[in-house]
C-alpha cells in the first residue's frame, strides 16, 4: 500500500465521514486516492479558512452526539496550507479537536524554497496541539492514529500532518504490518487525570456547603465533557446559581431558574454583580480568560475559589485557587453529586440579593425589545434576535460570527438544546459563522441552523455561499447588517468620542449576491416584518438569506470595559453631555 | 531577579527544541543558558533551562506548559540547595603560566593548550558565578575569547 491510501485508511478507521478540502499540486494523490474509494463525502470550501471551520464545525456539533466525530481538513501545500491557518489557531483557542491535512513538497526538496513550499510545521507548532511529518510511507497510518489520540485527550486541540507528496506516493514494504486496534502511543509523559483527588474534592465540598453566597461557572468543559445535565442536576442539589462563559451557554437550559445567563465583558448584570459579591466561585471546565475577569486584581477578591478543570496549566494562571481540581468535569460531577455530604442550603439572603440584581435593568430591557427600534427606526438587533428565540422556541442551533450581533444572539436566545450554541470565543475570529454553520448542518442533519452574522463577518468567508449552493445545505442565514463594524464602533462610541476610524462600510446589494448564488433572500426593514420573514425562512426548504437593517448605535450592554473591574460596568448607554443623568439609588 | 533552573526530560523528537523555546518566547523571558544532552534512557533527552524569574506562580506556569508538550516526560525546577549547577568554559588568553599558577589552589581548571608563549587555551568548570570570579581574577584584559557551555544541573 502507498502513504495516501494509509492515510485514508486511517481516517476511516477514525470514523470520519466528511472532508472538507481544496486541492492543489502537493495534495493531488491523496485527492486522487480519495476520488476512487468514494468513502468520504467530499466537501469542497471556496477557501482553505472555510475548510478549517467547517471541520471546526462537525467536532464541535457532534460531541453531544452518539457519533462524535473529528473534523478533518486537507489543502496543498503553501498557501494553501497558510489559508488554513486561521482556522487553525481559532480551534487552538477553543479547545476543539480537529486534523488538518496538507500536502508537503517532496522530501527531496524540501528546505530548498521550491514552489509552493512553506514550513508548516513552524508555523502551525505554536497553534496546534501536535505537528506530524512523516518521512516514509510506514509512518502514516502511525502519526494518523496519534494525531487523532493526541487531538483529543485531555483538553482537546487541532493537530497537523504535514505530507510530502513522494511519501503520499511510496508503497510501503512487503512486511509492513499496523495493528489499528491494538494501537497506542508510547508519549511516556502525556497523560492527563480523568478522575478527581480525593481530598481536594472533600476540602470543595466542605465550602461549598459552608458558603453563604456562592456561585457556580459552567464553562466550556461541560459542554465538551457532555455534562450540562450533571451540571444542572449539581446547581439543584446545592441550590447555586450558574453564570455561564461565553461557550458555556447552552450547556443547560438559558430560562433555568438558577441560571445567570453570561459573565464577564458583555455578561448580565446578575451574573455579575453576583461574582462580585461572591463568597465562592465552583469554576468548571473554564479558563478566566480576561474578558470573564476584567482587572484580575480586583476580580472577585472576597471569594474562594474552587476551579475544576482538565488543563492543569490553566489553574491558577489568572485567578488563585483555594482548591484546584484537576479532572475531568464529567467526571468530577458524577462524583459530586454521588456525595452524601452534599447539602442544599436554602441561602434566602442571597436569592433574594440576585432577584435584585435581576430586577437592574430587566425592565427596560424588556421595553426596549418590544420597542424593536432604534432611534432612527432601525430594526434592534436584540429584538430580531428574540423573535427568533420566540418562533423557534429556543430549540434550534445557532452559529454566531463575532461582533455586537454576536453578544446578542449569546444573550437573547433561549437556548434550551444542549449543545446548540457555537461561535469562536478565543481568538474572537469574524467570518467563522457561515463555514462553521456548515459543519454544524452536517453534523447535526436534523436540526434546524442558523448562521447569524454582522456585515462585517459575513463578507469575510462569504465565498462559502458556493459551498451551500453545491452542496444544497439547508442553512438559514441571516445578516444583522447595522452598517459598521458595529463592536469596533461601540468602543469609539464610548471610549474614542465617537470618531468612527475604519467602521463604516459600504455592503453589496446582498439580495444580488443570494441571487448569484441560487439562494433565495429577504430584505427586512421593519418590525412587523421580522417574525414573517424569520416564518418564511423556516417554512422554506433548504438555504435562505434574510438580511436586516440594522440600528448602528445599538449598544451591547451591560460592559466591563477593557481593562477595567467589574465595579466600571456600563450598564445604560451613556447619556450625552448635559442631559440629567439616569442613574437611580440602590444599585450600584 | 532571581536565577532559576528548570530540568525537562523529553522525548528526542523533531521540533522539540524548537517548541520549549519558542514557549519561552512566547512568555517574554530571555533564556539565560539551555543546555541539552541524552540522557540513560534511549530517546529522551535531558534539558536544563535558566532564566530569570522572582514570581514563583509564573515559573509554575512555565513548568505547567512544558509539562503539556506531548514529548514532554518531565519537569520541575531545581533550587541551588537542592542541586548543583554547573557549567564549562573554554577561555583563549594572553597571560603568562606564572600568573595563573597563582589561582591553582581556588579554580578548577586545566590547561589545554600553550603553544605560542603568552596565548593559553584552558578549561575552567563550575558555578556561574565561581567562572565569573575565575575570569575577573585573571583579568579581562588578558581573555582573547570565551567558550562557555551554560548550566547544567543535577539533584543532589
Ligand atoms: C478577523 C478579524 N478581524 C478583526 C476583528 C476585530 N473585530 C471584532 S468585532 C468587529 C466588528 C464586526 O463587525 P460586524 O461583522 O459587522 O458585526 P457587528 O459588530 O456590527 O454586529 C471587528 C472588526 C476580528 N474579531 N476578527
Ligand atoms: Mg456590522
Amino acid at each position: 500500500m502507498t502513504g495516501k491510501e494509509l492515510l485514508l485508511k486511517a481516517l476511516k478507521e477514525k470514523g470520519v465521514k466528511f472532508v472538507f478540502g481544496y486541492t492543489g499540486g502537493a495534495i493531488m494523490p491523496v485527492f486522487d486516492e480519495m476520488d476512487k474509494l468514494g468513502t468520504f463525502r467530499f466537501i469542497m470550501s471556496r477557501h482553505e479558512q472555510g475548510a478549517a471551520f467547517m471541520a471546526q464545525g462537525i467536532t464541535r456539533a457532534s460531541l453531544s452526539t452518539d457519533e462524535p466525530q473529528i473534523g478533518v481538513c486537507m489543502a496543498t501545500s503553501g498557501p494553501g496550507a497558510m489559508n488554513l491557518v486561521t482556522g487553525i489557531a481559532d480551534a487552538y483557542m477553543d479547545s476543539v479537536p480537529i486534523i488538518a491535512v496538507t500536502g508537503q513538497v517532496a522530501t527531496g526538496v524540501i528546505a530548498t524554497d521550491a514552489f509552493q513550499e512553506s514550513d508548516v510545521v513552524g508555523v502551525m507548532l505554536p497553534i496546534s496541539k501536535q505537528t506530524y511529518m512523516p518521512l516514509r510511507a510506514d509512518e502514516v497510518e502511525k502519526n494518523v492514529h496519534e494525531a487523532f489520540y493526541v487531538a483529543r485527550t485531555g483538553r482537546g486541540g487541532p493537530v497537523v500532518l504535514d505530507v510530502p507528496k513522494d511519501v503520499q506516493n511510496q508503497l510501503v514494504a512487503e512486511n509492513y504490518y499496523f495493528d489499528a486496534m491494538n494501537f497506542r502511543p508510547i508519549l511516556p509523559g502525556f497523560f492527563y487525570h480523568p478522575t478527581p483527588a480525593r481530598e481536594p474534592l472533600q476540602r470543595a465540598i466542605d465550602l461549598i456547603n459552608r458558603s453563604e453566597r456562592p456561585v457556580l461557572f459552567c464553562g466550556h468543559g461541560v459542554i465538551n465533557s457532555n455534562a450540562g445535565k450533571l451540571l444542572q442536576e449539581f446547581a439543584e442539589k446545592v441550590n447555586i446559581p450558574v453564570a455561564f462563559t461565553l461557550h458555556g451557554i447552552s450547556a443547560l437550559p438559558a430560562d433555568h431558574p438558577l441560571s445567570l445567563g453570561m459573565m464577564g465583558m458583555h455578561g448580565t448584570v446578575e451574573a455579575n454583580r453576583a461574582i462580585m459579591e461572591a463568597d465562592l466561585l465552583i469554576a468548571f471546565g473554564m479558563r478566566f480568560d480576561d474578558r470573564v475577569t476584567g482587572k484580575l486584581n480586583e476580580y472577585a477578591r472576597n471569594a474562594d475559589v474552587i476551579h475544576v478543570e482538565i488543563d492543569p496549566s490553566e489553574i491558577d494562571k489568572n485567578v488563585a485557587t483555594s482548591v484546584a481540581i484537576n479532572a475531568d468535569v464529567y467526571r468530577t460531577l458524577h462524583v459530586l453529586l454521588g456525595d452524601p455530604m452534599l447539602t442544599y442550603k436554602p441561602r434566602r439572603r442571597w436569592r433574594e440579593r440576585i432577584s435584585g440584581f435581576r430586577q437592574v435593568i430587566a425592565e427596560e430591557l424588556r421595553q426596549e425589545i418590544a420597542s424593536g427600534v432604534g432611534d432612527a427606526g432601525k430594526l434592534l438587533m436584540k429584538t430580531v434576535v428574540h423573535q427568533l428565540s420566540e418562533l423557534t422556541q429556543g430549540r434550534d442551533l445557532i452559529v454566531a460570527d463575532v461582533g455586537q450581533h454576536q453578544m446578542m444572539a449569546a444573550r437573547f436566545y433561549n437556548y434550551q438544546t444542549t449543545n446548540s450554541w457555537f461561535a469562536s470565543g478565543g481568538a474572537g475570529t469574524m467570518g467563522c459563522s457561515l463555514p462553521m454553520a456548515i459543519g454544524v448542518k452536517l453534523a447535526r442533519p436534523a436540526e434546524r441552523v442558523w448562521s447569524i452574522s454582522g456585515d462585517g463577518g459575513f463578507q469575510m468567508n462569504a465565498q462559502e455561499l458556493g459551498t451551500i449552493m453545491e452542496q444544497q445545505l439547508n442553512v438559514k442565514i441571516i445578516i444583522l447588517n447595522n452598517g459598521y463594524l458595529g463592536m469596533v464602533r461601540q468602543w469609539q462610541s464610548l471610549f474614542f468620542d465617537g470618531r468612527y476610524a475604519g467602521t463604516p462600510m459600504l455592503s453589496p446589494d446582498f439580495g444580488l449576491l443570494s441571487q448569484a448564488y441560487g439562494i433565495p433572500y429577504r430584505k427586512v426593514e421593519r418590525l412587523e416584518d421580522v417574525a414573517p420573514a424569520l416564518q418564511q425562512a423556516i417554512d422554506h426548504q433548504g438555504a435562505m438569506m434574510l438580511e436586516f437593517v440594522c440600528d448602528p448605535s445599538e449598544l451591547i450592554l451591560p460592559m466591563i470595559p477593557a481593562g477595567g473591574g467589574f465595579e466600571d460596568m456600563i450598564i445604560r448607554r451613556p447619556q450625552p453631555a448635559g442631559s440629567a443623568s439616569d442613574s437611580e439609588g440602590g444599585e450600584s | 531577579m532571581k536565577r532559576r533552573a528548570i530540568l525537562a526530560f523529553m522525548l528526542d523528537r523533531p521540533g522539540v527544541l524548537n517548541k520549549v523555546s519558542m514557549l519561552i518566547r512566547k512568555k517574554m523571558y530571555n533564556v539565560d543558558t539551555l543546555t541539552v544532552c541524552s540522557s540513560r534512557k534511549p530517546g529522551v533527552s535531558r534539558m536544563t533551562i535558566t532564566l530569570r524569574e522572582d514570581d514563583q506562580a509564573r515559573v509554575n506556569q512555565v513548568i505547567r506548559q512544558l509539562e503539556k508538550f506531548t514529548e514532554v516526560i518531565s519537569v520541575k525546577e531545581l533550587d541551588t540547595d537542592h542541586s548543583y549547577w554547573r557549567e564549562v568554559a573554554i577561555v583563549k588568553l594572553e597571560v603568562d603560566g606564572m600568573h595563573l599558577e597563582s589561582f591553582r589552589d581556588r579554580y578548577n581548571f586545566e590547561i589545554l593548550n600553550q603553544q605560542a608563549n603568552e596565548i593559553c587555551i584552558l578549561q575552567v568548570a563550575g558555578s556561574t558565578r565561581n567562572i565569573d570570579a575565575f575570569l575577573d581574577e585573571v583579568g579581562q584584559e588578558h581573555i582573547i575569547e570565551i567558550a562557555r557551555t551554560g548550566v547544567t544541573a543535577l539533584e543532589k
